[in-house]
């Protein structure tokens, strides 16, 4: 034990003397979630500026009308800067790239509405720009939808609408009875679809993803991105510093010092246990590294002590575990070039490290369920969003240990036999 | 003497290449013994099956009266290995290393700082033992090197080609560090191709080539192996043939056209030999004298010389 120890303890003192590549590699997750913070601010909103549309209006007419204050009303007009404008205005500041689109309503588009024919909307595009303009296109597509649906179900009282608009005097009580009637029952064959708006922007879409609202009953803390994100980029550097460390053992027995070692009164299981115990020792500093930077520079609460001092040791076991065994596979320093960074890249990718798994396809958030990055970035999510206890994650604490235990041994033994057959 | 170390017909193979072929040798306590040899003749895998690094395939080690088969773990406890490489951790310093080194060998506290200081002031290296190594001179991290080895007062000690690419200061430092060692009682194997090193430093010497010891003994012994006389080669334009007409009775280690080796009884001879053959004719272009020594034995017992 004592040997071990030693060589774990001068692992440690090495790198104290020259921590760049560790520093680097804490770099990652650091530079990843201020960016992602960057991009969209503390509580996860994108600051963007109003995208500017010009409309022209050669309609006047009642829908003419509603499609013009529907853009301007509610979350739309929050987002969209409308300047009502005439055609030879609107082709000029076009021309002139004053706008991200416009928005034409064409002469007769009320008229050709409520007799049922077609009616186009014009859209022009800035073509300068290349985000803005579909943004506009996709809400104008969405909202010829709904006119044009609404038309459909609400052909009868429309049409009688349309005798009713035409008439010269006010209508008959018994007219608009009837105009109401079928509207009446028009509404309540669309409630189920027109009750909840399709455009919505409100905090819990984006703060509550299914698997952190698994939780039962959830703490729900106002939300913080750094803590959504920070999860999953802390493993992407926790994999690669634990990969960082167990190199060292390739180096070594390059360098010379791995023979020395084992010229010593030390077994070859003595030299793996020391230097797969570096490795999770360091990588668990490391760890500790990355949460008092979440706290004190990103403001994330870190929840429940217990939670998160198991399950920062569970994902640092699997950590170790799962390169412990890469390397017992491995034959050598060219293949590990070559298969590690891969190797952790894909299982962060599909773990969650780089798009958050709740934003990805069903399919492949079905797929992240095996890579072992999920298991901790989650856990680590529910712990920060959730103030999830012990018992709220210990599926993942299970998952985690279990990987651990059953990669380290195994890897480990994979690389004595190496060492021992001179291998590597 | 007490023999210290007693090697019996080692074998060890890599795939098809026999590297160490039926080695036997012994040695005793506080003898410098020397494995002479080019690269690739077998020393370094000899030192590894000695220190335990490796397996031999069949033959027996006994070093200290402990068998290394069954006993491997204790016997690397009295024994210190000096490595051909400069095995060292360069981002700690000197004494760090030698800290880490001596704590797996056992030591702690007092004790192991008080060997490491020791051991620092033995390669007179203490004014610099709280610098990184990488900031060291190669011959710094030579002697380092050898410090690591020695911190733990091995009993037994394993150097491979020590001295390997370093200034002449240092490699002379490094040959007194050794003989101090051996004055100590300590029992020394010593790798070396540099004859002139084995010469200087070896109580006795084996000369190993392809796996096998070819001789071993003191230099006087190995003198008289090649009957302690002159060696002088001879080349030019001439056949083997008329060369054996002019010369006749001359005793000769080889013969060929345009080359040929004679072993004379003392120097002062080749001027004869000499004038034999240029009164019948015959082209020479270079003579070259060897005195009997390391060099001669080594070309007699392997038949080539050690910088080929």
């Amino acid at each position: 034990m004592k040997a071990i120890l030693g060589i774990l303890a001068n692992d440690i003192r090495r790198r104290l003397k020259n921590p760049l590549s560790v520093i680097l590699m804490l770099l990652i997750p650091v530079t990843m979630t201020l960016i992602t913070g960057l991009v969209f601010g503390p509580e996860g909103n994108v600051d963007m500026p109003k995208i500017k549309v010009l409309l022209v209006d050669n309609d006047g007419g009642f829908f003419g009308g509603l499609l013009k204050q529907g853009m301007q009303q509610g979350e739309l007009g929050d987002m969209l800067d409308i300047t009502e404008v005439t055609a030879a205005e609107g082709e000029e500041m076009m021309s002139g790239g004053d706008a991200s689109a416009l928005i034409e309503i064409p002469e007769g588009f009320t008229a050709n509405v409520l007799d049922g024919k077609p009616a186009e909307i014009r859209l022009v595009k800035n073509p300068s720009e290349t985000f803005l303009p579909i943004v506009v296109e996709e809400i104008t597509k969405t909202m010829a939808v709904l006119l044009d649906g609404g038309t459909r179900i609400f052909n009868a009282p429309m049409s009688k609408m349309r005798s009713i608009v035409d008439q010269e005097n006010w209508p008959a009580v018994s007219d608009m009875e009837e105009v109401m009637d079928g509207a009446k029952n028009g509404v309540i064959l669309t409630y189920g679809y027109i009750a909840d708006s399709l455009i919505t922007f409100t905090d819990e879409v984006a703060a509550l993803p299914d698997s952190v609202a698994a939780v039962d009953d959830p703490v729900v803390k106002d939300f913080n991105i750094f803590a959504y994100v920070m999860p999953g980029s802390m493993m992407i550097g926790l994999l690669f510093i634990v990969e960082l460390v167990l190199r060292g053992l390739l180096r070594e027995r390059k360098a010379g010092t791995l023979r020395r070692m084992l010229a010593a009164p030390v077994t070859t299981g003595q030299a793996v246990a020391g230097k797969v115990g570096a490795a999770f020792a360091i990588t668990l500093i490391s760890s500790l590294i990355l949460l008092a930077v979440s706290r004190l520079g990103f403001g994330v609460d870190l929840g429940d002590p217990l939670a998160l001092f198991l399950q920062t040791v569970a994902t640092i076991l699997m950590c170790t575990g799962i390169i412990t065994f890469l390397y017992g596979a491995i034959s050598g320093e060219r293949a590990a070039d070559a298969v590690m960074s891969v190797m952790i890249i894909v299982m962060a990718l599909f773990g969650g490290s780089m798009v958050p798994s709740e934003q990805m396809p069903p399919a492949l958030q079905a797929a992240g369920r095996f890579s072992p990055v999920f298991w901790a970035a989650d856990g680590m999510k529910k712990i920060f969003l959730l103030d999830a206890g012990v018992s709220d994650i210990r599926i993942h604490l299970l998952v985690l240990f279990l990987l651990g235990v059953l990669t380290i041994i195994p890897g480990a033994l994979l690389i004595r036999a190496r060492i021992a057959k001179g291998g590597w | 003497m007490t023999e210290m170390i007693t090697v019996k017909e080692l074998n060890k193979s890599f795939g098809e290449v026999r590297a160490v072929r039926g080695i036997s040798f012994s040695v005793a306590q506080g003898e410098i013994f020397g494995f002479l040899g080019p690269n690739g003749a077998g020393k370094t895998t000899t030192i590894s099956m000695l220190s335990g690094l490796l397996r031999p395939d069949s033959g027996s080690i006994t070093i200290d009266g402990m068998d290394m088969a069954s006993r491997g773990r204790d016997i690397r406890r009295i024994m210190g290995v000096i490595p051909q490489e400069i095995a060292l951790y360069d981002e700690l310093s000197g004494r760090d290393n030698l800290l880490f080194w001596g704590g797996l060998y056992g030591l702690a506290g007092g004790d192991l700082r008080d060997q490491v200081d020791r051991a620092l002031e033995l390669v007179e290296l203490t004014d610099r033992a709280k610098d990184a190594v990488r900031t060291y001179s190669g011959g710094m991290k030579r002697r380092i090197n050898l410090c690591a080895g020695l911190v733990h007062s091995p009993k037994i000690i394993l150097l491979d080609e020590p001295t390997l690419g370093i200034d002449p200061q240092a490699r002379i430092r490094i040959l007194e560090v050794v003989k101090g060692l051996a004055s100590e009682g300590r029992t020394v194997i010593y790798t070396t191709h540099y004859l002139e090193e084995a010469e200087q430093l070896c109580d006795r010497i084996a000369i190993i080539d392809e796996g096998t010891v070819h001789a071993s003994g003191t230099l006087a012994e190995l003198v008289e192996l090649v009957g302690g006389k002159v060696m002088v080669s001879v080349t030019g334009d001439f056949s083997a043939d008329e060369a054996k007409q002019v010369l006749g009775e001359a005793e000769f280690d080889h013969i060929s056209d345009g080359e040929l080796r004679v072993k004379l009884l003392d120097r002062d001879q080749t001027g004869r030999l000499l004038g034999g053959l240029f009164s019948a004719g015959l082209h020479v272009d270079g003579v070259a004298i060897r005195e009997p020594s390391l060099e001669s034995v080594f070309l007699q017992v392997t038949g080539r010389e050690l910088r080929d």
